[in-house]
């Protein structure tokens, strides 16, 4: 067998020798007593089923935001969501210029009435949902006095489509006084067929189900030191061969793991449906630093305030209150989760991404050195 | 109902019979909860609790202040170049991103001649481009309106002065309002603020980019940018939305959310190490322990929403207000109870205190936003603060409404936690169903109790079925409307078996046919008796609400599956009750021969029950 062998220090044998080495350190790291810690915690929140709830929360979150958008968007935006047309009654000596621009337009459908009183009965009538009394003024102005219902979900509904209709009469107006004006108003775009969610999903969604894992690991943090410490086995911890350091990197450890499987979950799902995400690495590399930084604070919260009352409230505003000023910043953490995932990120970007990871890691070593410092003391 | 199997004697004397003495014993019970709490608080934990505090409120006040924060900021790329008159707004846009017009762009403006004041947009053939597009289509909007504020000629600029009237009609149709119903409403010129109730036009969400060519920005309130409501341009017309209330109302809810969450600590502590035994054996009942414990974090409530009444108010939110707050409060109280009761660990109370909030809030908030829109949006007590806020106000029925069914509900969630407050289940680890059947099963007490707690379940099944009407909203019509009956007919299916499988699972029903079948029916009978009760309320106080309902089923909303009730009352009412009887039977003997034949049972009810719907739904509308 001895021929079979390879020469030492010849390629093979370093190869075999690597290869050994990294199954070795794999092997060493699974049965690290952190890791072990780590596979501990995650096995418990498979076991209590609140995984399983968890996920169900955010997808009830992400499901429900966009219902609200929805159902805003169609009542707010009813041309974005094929709505129906406002029937309208005109009259006034100015009806033949506005009937000109309102003919052209999808979200009003007019006719003209002899007079004020024939239409504002048409309204009562319920024949139109609105009348138009368009007359000239002095100042050569044309005056619009609108009628709506003062109703019920169709009024706001007609109000915007109005309001659309208006404007496209105010610019037709202008136009026929270009001469009178300083600067000529400059020519719009096309109204493009675009979806009124597209920002939507971008700008809420995506950060929403990005941020919500993190958030999530961090209270799962709070809760599993302070229950450690309330229900006593602390104390069965440190006899383990974990340093008190080990014991809340173990526990770091469960919920940074957690924070990007289900945010790439979350984007595998997104994509699959129709709202391609770019940047995965950069935006889980993101989802993984929030969660270290909040998972941090969290353990610091549950060391320096064992019960877990004051504990979970002092995470939460305290989650709430850093989030709250972060947002306020350029390169808020929603609006550059944003702007990663829809693809328009700048250098500048990715720079805020990595001094969000910087963060963390920051975060992550002041909690270490806090535990460090106070040694056993620090675990209640 | 003390869960303990004392003897009667011994029972006898442990009930206090004194009113007087019962309030003081709960009376103390709170003063400890509340002396208790103050003695877990450290000056560490206080002084963190502050800086918390402080750095909370003042990131939301600094949000509130700066208008919100530009979440779309630079999302698009728009290729201009520095000279051509397009550039300005686009740089002026947050929404937009000026950039160079050799990198990577998803609109490109081509502007040859400067002079003419037109160019061509060539947008990237993707749903990105076209939304950059109507972007930018409303950039150049809001630039054309800033250019003309600056106009000296004022009538060219400004060709058009729109005046808006609101208006009621004495036939309104389906869903018309109570309020101004037939009364002209003052006039409204389209400068002044927000044609709904008094709304007050507060300068908040996005400035310079037009909010109807954004894709999902809510209605603006007032427009930050300009401030000068001087034209009268169509520019300026507001829809009647009451979004500043909203925000008001919402503030109502935040701090239930704390609450809850120090409640939800305090009942599982009871369960750590034993440490509720001491006043389980002590000679006083269940009901008062929970009900002192309940106390101080119940005026806690109450005195928060008092708080933010007065800030947010300003003399505008009252006494009605924090009335209609208080139900949410309870059954805020309510769920956390039972949820600190059934949780093993604090993880799990944690989720399960998140998952409340997340549904809570689902049910109070969303209906609140169509508060100026349809009577139906009376579901959530919010309603009555934003109408209350608006200065609308409401009636005594609408009040009740509002208010009777998260009241309700939460007490029927305390009735059910107080079941497994006992020693077998309070200090042992069992999983959170079977947990659920023990609670279930000790208010069962004979056949007529399965009527009861089918009747009970109504506020539940009308809630449940709400959040899945607003789940399945998103999706197609072809789908979401059989999806939506299904669904309904299993809720209601659940609610009114679970009890009966409880039962027979420990024995307090006998598994026999004559049992089953009367249980069976007894639950359908309740049920039916509850939604029936629910559809007499609103056609005896709230008619304008049937009507609003007709609406909501007309749309294919299918509320219609709460009850047979408005959609032809006489014609259909006794099948309803037939049905619910067959159903509750079919669950009932399945439940009485074991778990698999429970579920086998219950879907086969609920493919029955969602037939009956599909064929009455398809009949009626």
């Amino acid at each position: 067998m001895s021929e079979l062998r390879p020469e030492p220090g010849s390629d093979a044998a370093r190869e075999r020798e690597a290869a050994g080495e990294d199954r070795g350190r794999l092997r060493s790291f699974w049965r690290d007593p952190r890791t072990v810690l780590a596979r501990k915690e995650l096995r418990s929140l498979a076991d209590e089923k609140t995984i399983v709830l968890a996920l169900l929360i955010q997808l009830f979150v992400a499901a429900f935001s966009s219902f609200l958008v929805v159902g805003l968007v169609s009542m707010y935006q009813p041309g974005g969501v094929g709505g129906v047309s406002v029937d309208a009654g005109v009259s006034g000596d100015a009806a033949d210029e506005l009937l000109a621009t309102l003919d052209g337009q999808s979200g009003v459908d007019a006719r003209e009435y002899e007079s004020p009183d024939a239409a504002a009965d048409a309204f009562r009538r319920g024949t139109v949902d609105a009348t138009f009394l368009a007359s000239h003024t002095e100042e050569n102005r044309i005056e619009v006095t609108v009628t709506v219902p003062d109703e019920n979900v169709r009024t706001t509904v007609t109000v915007v489509q109005i309001r659309d209709a208006l404007r496209a009469f105010e610019r037709d107006q202008r136009a026929s006084r270009v001469e009178y004006l300083g600067t000529e108003p400059l020519v719009l775009p096309e109204a493009p067929s675009s979806s009124p969610y597209y920002g939507f999903s971008y700008t809420v969604l995506v950060p929403l189900l990005l941020l919500l894992p993190a958030f999530i690991g961090g209270s799962i943090t709070v809760d599993s030191l302070s229950e450690e410490i309330d229900r006593g086995t602390m104390e069965l911890l440190r006899v383990s061969p974990l340093s008190p350091v080990g014991i809340v990197d173990g526990k770091l450890l469960a919920s940074v793991l957690l924070a990007p499987a289900q945010a790439g979950l979350w984007m595998a799902l997104l994509s699959v449906n129709g709202t391609p995400v770019a940047n995965l690495p950069a935006l889980l590399a993101l989802t993984t630093a929030f969660a270290l930084a909040v998972s941090a604070l969290g353990a610091a919260v549950a060391l320096l305030s064992p019960d877990r009352r004051a504990a979970q409230f002092l995470y939460s505003t305290g989650v709430l209150g850093l989030f709250g000023a972060a947002a306020l910043l350029p390169g808020s953490p929603p609006n550059t989760i944003a702007r990663l995932a829809v693809n328009s990120a700048s250098d500048v970007t990715y720079g805020v991404v990595a001094s969000y990871v910087a963060l963390a890691v920051g975060a992550y070593l002041a909690v270490r050195a806090l535990v460090a410092r106070r040694g056993a003391a620090a675990l209640g | 109902m003390s869960g303990d199997a004392a003897d009667p004697d011994q029972r006898e004397n442990r009930r206090v019979r004194d009113p007087r003495r019962r309030l003081r014993k709960i009376a103390r019970i709170a003063r400890w909860e509340v002396e208790y709490s103050v003695g877990t608080l450290d000056r560490r934990t206080v002084l963190l609790g502050l800086l918390a505090v402080v750095v909370a409120l003042g990131a939301g006040g600094a949000t509130a202040a700066t208008g919100g924060v530009a979440l779309d900021e630079d999302l698009y790329r728009v290729a201009v170049d520095e000279e051509s008159p397009y550039h300005e707004p686009v740089a002026a846009a947050p929404s937009l991103n000026p950039v160079e017009p050799g990198s990577a762009w998803d609109v490109r403006v081509v502007d040859t001649n400067h002079a003419d004041r037109t160019a061509e947009f060539r947008a990237r053939d993707s749903g990105k481009g076209a939304a950059a597009l109507a972007a930018l289509r409303g950039a150049v909007r809001s630039e054309n309106d800033r250019l003309m504020r600056a106009e000296p000629n004022e009538s060219a600029a400004f060709p058009v002065a729109v005046t808006l009237e609101y208006e009621g009609r004495a036939t309104a149709p389906a869903g018309g309002t109570t309020d101004g119903g037939g009364t002209t409403e003052p006039t409204e010129t389209a400068t002044a603020s927000g044609g709904g109730a008094g709304e007050e036009a507060t300068a908040t969400a996005t400035p310079a980019t037009d909010d109807s060519d954004r894709g999902f920005a809510i209605p603006n309130v007032g427009d930050a940018l300009f401030p000068d409501p001087a034209s009268g341009s169509p520019a300026d017309i507001q829809p009647p939305f009451p979004f500043a209330s909203l925000i008001l109302a919402f503030a109502f809810l935040v701090p239930l959310n704390f609450v809850a969450q120090a409640y939800g600590s305090t009942v599982l502590d009871e369960r750590i190490g034993r440490r509720g035994e001491l006043l389980l054996v002590a000679p006083v009942e269940p009901g008062d322990v929970v009900a002192g414990k309940t106390l101080p974090y119940l005026l806690a409530s109450v005195a928060l929403s008092v708080v933010v009444a007065l800030a947010v108010g300003g003399g505008e939110a009252g006494v009605v207000s924090v009335l209609a707050v208080l139900p949410l409060a309870v059954l805020y109280l309510a769920g956390t109870f039972v949820g600190g009761m059934f949780a093993r660990s604090f993880k799990e109370l944690t989720f399960v205190t998140v998952t409340l909030s997340v549904f809570l809030t689902a049910y109070a908030f969303v209906p609140a936003i169509f508060a100026n829109v349809t009577p139906v949006a009376l579901i959530s007590p919010l309603t009555v603060v934003v109408r209350d806020l608006q200065g609308v106000g409401v009636t005594p029925a609408q009040f009740a409404f509002s208010t009777g069914p998260p009241l309700l509900a939460g007490g029927t969630l305390f009735l059910l936690g107080l079941g497994v407050y006992r020693e077998e289940d309070m200090f042992t680890q069992r999983a959170v169903p079977l947990k659920l059947l023990d609670a279930l099963d000790a208010r069962l007490t004979g056949a007529r109790s399965a009527a009861t707690l089918s009747a009970l379940a109504i506020p539940f099944v009308f809630v449940a079925e709400l959040l899945v009407v607003a789940l399945l909203f998103a999706l197609p019509v072809s789908v979401s409307v059989p999806l939506l009956l299904v669904a309904i007919a299993a809720i209601e299916e659940v609610a009114k078996s679970a009890h009966l499988y409880a039962g027979f699972r420990t024995g307090t029903f006998a598994r026999t046919k004559r049992v089953t079948l009367l249980v069976g029916a007894l639950s359908g009978l309740g049920f039916f008796a509850g939604e029936k009760l629910t559809a007499v309320v609103q056609v005896v106080g709230l008619p304008e609400l049937t009507l609003g309902r007709a609406a909501f089923s007309a749309t294919g909303t299918g509320l219609d599956g709460l009850a047979g009730g408005p959609l032809g009352l006489l014609v259909l009412f006794m099948a309803p009750l037939l049905l619910h009887a067959v159903t509750a039977t079919v669950s009932a003997a399945g439940a009485a021969r074991g778990r698999t034949a429970y579920l086998l049972a219950l879907a086969a009810a609920t493919l029955l029950h969602a037939g009956y719907n599909l064929t009455v739904v398809s009949a009626v509308v």
